[in-house]
């Protein structure tokens, strides 16, 4: 049962970090950022090419030193691709419509519509497949508590993790791109009444997301290998995770992120199907809806801060 | 018009930045586009469809493409910005007045020409929707063509349209003779286009035990009494009353009352004729593929287009209703506790929808529009995952039973659809689908439908004048849940075997785009769209042209819908309401849907 435990939060943490980018766009512009799967998924490929041109496809770095230069540069690099994808979308599916000052639907269609056309164009360009990825470490288990077995992955994925949430936690609250960002959260004319150049702080939003997103994709890259579709569910999960810690709130999303991690895997324990992880994340997106809807610890990047 | 506005001006030549991001634009589009339709790459070899794509012939064409529409986006926002004035020292003439200026032998040389031309693009298309696909440009195929497919049908019918079209533009021939001339082609086409000739004017042709030929012939009688009578009626009414019309000026089409009765009739004629002529392959597209589609598309249609809500989800509630059929047909491990015939699990199929749309639509209604789209999103997911793996209830991936088919037992009258025949099912479908849409425009029309709009428009007003928007909100979505579920019975019935792969959840976007397409919020707009889409994937796959691949289709929705959204928010056929609450919404005036405000306040 620990060992589901654990595994709830590792999957959790990965969570946390795609809601993010739900929640900083949503804090932004009200919006449900809908490519934000696809923004995952460009991460991972661009995670898959760094570590198959670097490593190749048997090896495997065996120093400790090799396993978190891979890493950290992965990360690196995954997170620039998830951010290109990001401002990409924002520029053409966003950015026209916002120009025009378009009703709330256009722009949840337009996203809808960059989702699938990128899934898609990734899906031709790179087969409909699932590939494995290179490993950049030995994936053996490093310690076992009470049953659990905590494997090098999950140890790098908490570092990693708690790591980057860490930093961008920082970026909100204390540096001055942040300051903007919940300046433009709070109150987007009277922002720009004061100075704040409010399309290039959209972008920069998108473009954080995008890095927490395509982080993330890096680290699903490594477990389960690539595929075109493979930021639908974890971004399902992450956007319910975000509702669940309060959407717009960012340190809601990292919170959500791991409580919803543990509610989905530890049940399949007794359970035993594992496609019911799916429903239970389901299900517990409606009853939040129907309890609590503004999460956990509240809506509203600018209010909470 | 002042003197100033039409005097000659001297063409400003300059180009700015905006010129040059657009022709940017629109060429990055065409080589977009060239990847869209290049060959696909594999992982193994990255770069391998980007370079075949870009690096080689196939580029050519849509480089073309691209610069030819940057060309004209920047003549026509020069022209509208004012800076390149279109120089116009004569009157406008309309079309008429220019097909009438000619002398009488350049009338005789159009005429000959026109029809030619239409009796050309008639052959190519009858030729083209008739069964042997392969090898099309041997004239021994459409020789074999044209006699197989009832090619002369098609022909009869265009040079008739080609006829009234010129000769209403013309006004040469007298009304009596040109409505003589419409009967008769009626007639013609009725008759000699008929596959099933020998069997028509026998009373074997009514009798429904025989064969299947009930549905493929009262049809036909009932058409050509309807077009006699009102032949007759006008010929009775004439024209002397009328006094003479002047000229008009504009291009605007003005529908007149007789003009919507014709355009009715006309259609009608054409959707209970034509499939009559087509090969089998369309028939089973045209029920499966374009007729199922369009009853989903009117449903969806309810959600986004009346009442401006998102559902992403909407292929749940379609794989509800056939599994709901396949459940009381006994098709399933779980087993019912009676079995029915399709006809009475329609009812059924309807209320579990609804039900399904209530519960998921009241909790999240409550709060704001845009969690419904994330919502049925999941939903989506989750019913397909249930389909796919819950094994004890739906037999999973393997595939249900057999399903129960449609048949009548009522009356002495025994008749059973037959899965061989698509047109039985077909006219079936549109015993419920013509129905639906008449229902649906009163609907719009309705006090339902103006509160629709009304909460559209400005929730907030329309809640305080004591709407309650909730209610209808909910009605809304669970009206095109249940409108779904009838489909799936459909389907269900006529595939006979469900797998969970049929309602995959990318086939909800492929639904909202043909909202989209044709333009939210109209009923004549979403049933082009349909027709147009649906179509279209089925022809281009059927004749593999520009090397279309069904793996793509998606891609080409995705860019679809983004550059709808961009440059024809209101769709292709708007409905007039739905255009201007969304200019006016662009403009700060109200919304044009009801997710809820994008930069207000949100209540705590």
């Amino acid at each position: 049962m620990f060992n589901f435990l654990l595994q709830g939060i590792f999957t959790g943490l990965i969570f946390s970090l795609v809601a993010l980018g739900y929640t900083l766009v949503y804090g932004v512009l009200r919006l449900i950022n809908f490519a934000h799967s696809e923004v995952l998924m460009t991460g991972g490929f661009a995670g898959y090419f760094f570590l198959h041109y670097t490593i190749g496809i048997h090896a495997v770095p065996s120093t400790l030193g090799a396993t978190i230069f891979y890493v950290v540069i992965g990360v690196i690099i995954s997170g620039a691709g998830g951010s290109l994808a990001a401002l990409l979308i924002e520029r053409f599916a966003y950015r026209p419509l916002r120009r025009r000052n378009a009703p709330k639907l256009a722009y949840l269609i337009s996203a809808i519509g960059a989702s699938y056309f990128l899934l898609n164009l990734f899906g031709k360009e790179f087969g409909r497949y699932p590939v494995a990825t290179s490993q950049p470490f030995n994936n053996h288990v490093v310690a076992t508590i009470w049953g659990g077995q905590i494997t090098m992955y999950d140890l790098v994925i908490l570092i990693a993790t708690l790591a980057l949430l860490f930093s961008l936690d920082r970026i909100v609250y204390r540096s001055k791109m942040g300051r903007a960002i919940r300046a433009v959260a709070s109150d987007m004319e009277t922002a720009s009444l004061m100075g704040v150049n409010v399309n290039r702080t959209i972008a920069s939003t998108f473009a954080l997301g995008g890095f927490m997103g395509g982080a993330a994709g890096f680290f699903l890259a490594i477990n389960q290998g690539i595929s075109n579709n493979m930021g639908f569910k974890p971004a399902l999960f992450a956007f319910t995770a975000a509702v669940l810690g309060g959407i717009g709130n960012v340190r809601g999303a990292m919170v959500g992120g791991v409580i919803l991690g543990i509610v989905m895997f530890t049940p399949i324990y007794w359970l035993g199907q594992p496609w019911l992880e799916e429903v239970i994340a389901f299900s517990v997106l409606v009853l939040i809806l129907l309890v609590r809807p503004t999460g956990i610890l509240g809506e509203r990047l600018g209010r909470t801060a | 018009m002042s003197v100033e506005a039409i005097a000659p001006k001297k063409r400003n030549l300059s180009f700015n930045g905006d010129d040059v991001r657009r022709m940017c634009t629109a060429i990055a589009g065409g080589l977009v586009l060239a990847i869209m339709t290049g060959p696909d790459g594999a992982i193994s070899d990255p770069t391998y469809g980007v370079k075949t794509s870009l690096l080689t012939g196939h580029v050519v064409g849509y480089l073309v493409i691209g610069v030819v529409i940057g060309c004209l986006l920047t003549y026509r926002a020069k022209v509208r910005d004012g800076s390149w004035r279109r120089v116009r020292t004569t009157p406008k003439r309309t079309l008429i007045e220019r097909a009438t200026s000619f002398s009488a032998i350049g009338r005789g040389v159009l005429l000959a020409v026109t029809a030619v031309a239409v009796a050309i693009i008639t052959l190519i298309f009858a030729d083209f929707s008739g069964p042997v696909a392969a090898n099309k440009m041997s004239i021994h195929e459409i020789v074999h063509q044209f006699l197989y497919t009832r090619t002369y049908g098609y022909l009869i019918l265009a040079l008739a349209l080609w006829f009234v079209v010129v000769n209403q533009a013309m006004r040469s021939i007298p009304r009596p003779l040109f409505l003589l001339g419409a009967v008769i082609t009626i007639l013609l086409f009725a008759l000699t286009s008929d596959p099933f000739l020998p069997a028509r004017f026998s009373w074997r042709a009514l009798n429904p035990g025989v064969d299947n030929s009930l549905f493929h012939h009262w049809t036909t009688y009932l058409w050509l009494i309807i077009g006699l009578a009102v032949a007759v009626s006008w010929m009775i009414k004439g024209d002397a009353t009328r006094a003479p019309r002047p000229p008009r000026r504009s291009h605007a089409l003005v529908v007149t009352p007789s003009m919507r009765f014709l355009t009715y009739v006309l259609a009608g004629f054409v959707v209970f004729e034509a499939p009559k002529f087509m090969s089998l392959y369309w028939q089973i597209s045209l029920y499966q593929q374009i007729g199922v589609f369009c009853l989903l598309a009117i449903g969806l249609n309810i959600v986004v287009g009346f009442a401006g809500l998102l559902d992403l989800g909407y292929v749940a509630f379609y794989a509800l209703g056939a599994y709901v059929t396949a459940y009381f047909s006994g098709a399933l491990p779980l087993h019912p506790p009676f079995q029915l015939n399709p006809f009475f699990i329609i009812p059924f199929a309807i209320v579990f929808a609804m039900l399904s749309g209530v519960l998921l639509g009241l909790p999240t209604l409550r709060l704001r529009g845009d969690y419904l789209a994330i919502v049925t999103l999941g939903f989506g997911e989750i019913v397909y995952v249930l389909a796919n793996d819950w094994t004890q209830v739906t037999a999973g991936s393997a595939g249900t039973g057999a399903i129960t088919n449609f048949s009548v037992h009522l009356f002495g009258i025994n008749y059973a659809w037959d899965p061989v025949n698509p047109l039985s099912y077909y006219y079936l479908l549109l015993g419920i689908l013509i129905p639906a849409i008449f229902l649906f425009d009163l609907l719009n029309h309705s006090k339902v439908g103006r509160t629709w709009a009304a909460i559209r428009e400005d929730e907030v007003a329309a809640q305080s004048l004591g709407i309650n928007a909730l209610k209808y909100k909910v009605m809304a979505f669970a009206m095109g849940a249940s409108t779904a579920g009838v489909a799936g019975v459909f389907t269900a019935v006529k595939v006979g075997h469900l797998f969970p792969n049929t309602f995959i959840l990318q086939l909800s976007i492929s639904i909202l785009v043909l909202v989209i397409f044709g333009g939210m919020g109209s009923i004549v707009g979403v049933l082009f769209g349909a027709i147009v889409l649906q179509w279209l994937p089925s022809y281009l796959n059927f004749h593999s042209y520009f090397g279309f691949q069904e793996a793509d289709l998606y891609l080409y929705i995705g860019a679809l819908l983004i550059v709808m959204m961009i440059f024809r928010p209101q769709g292709l056929v708007p409905s007039r309401r739905r255009r201007r609450e969304i200019l006016d919404s662009e403009e700060g005036l109200g919304s044009a849907d009801s997710l809820g405000p994008i930069t207000a306040e949100q209540p705590s």
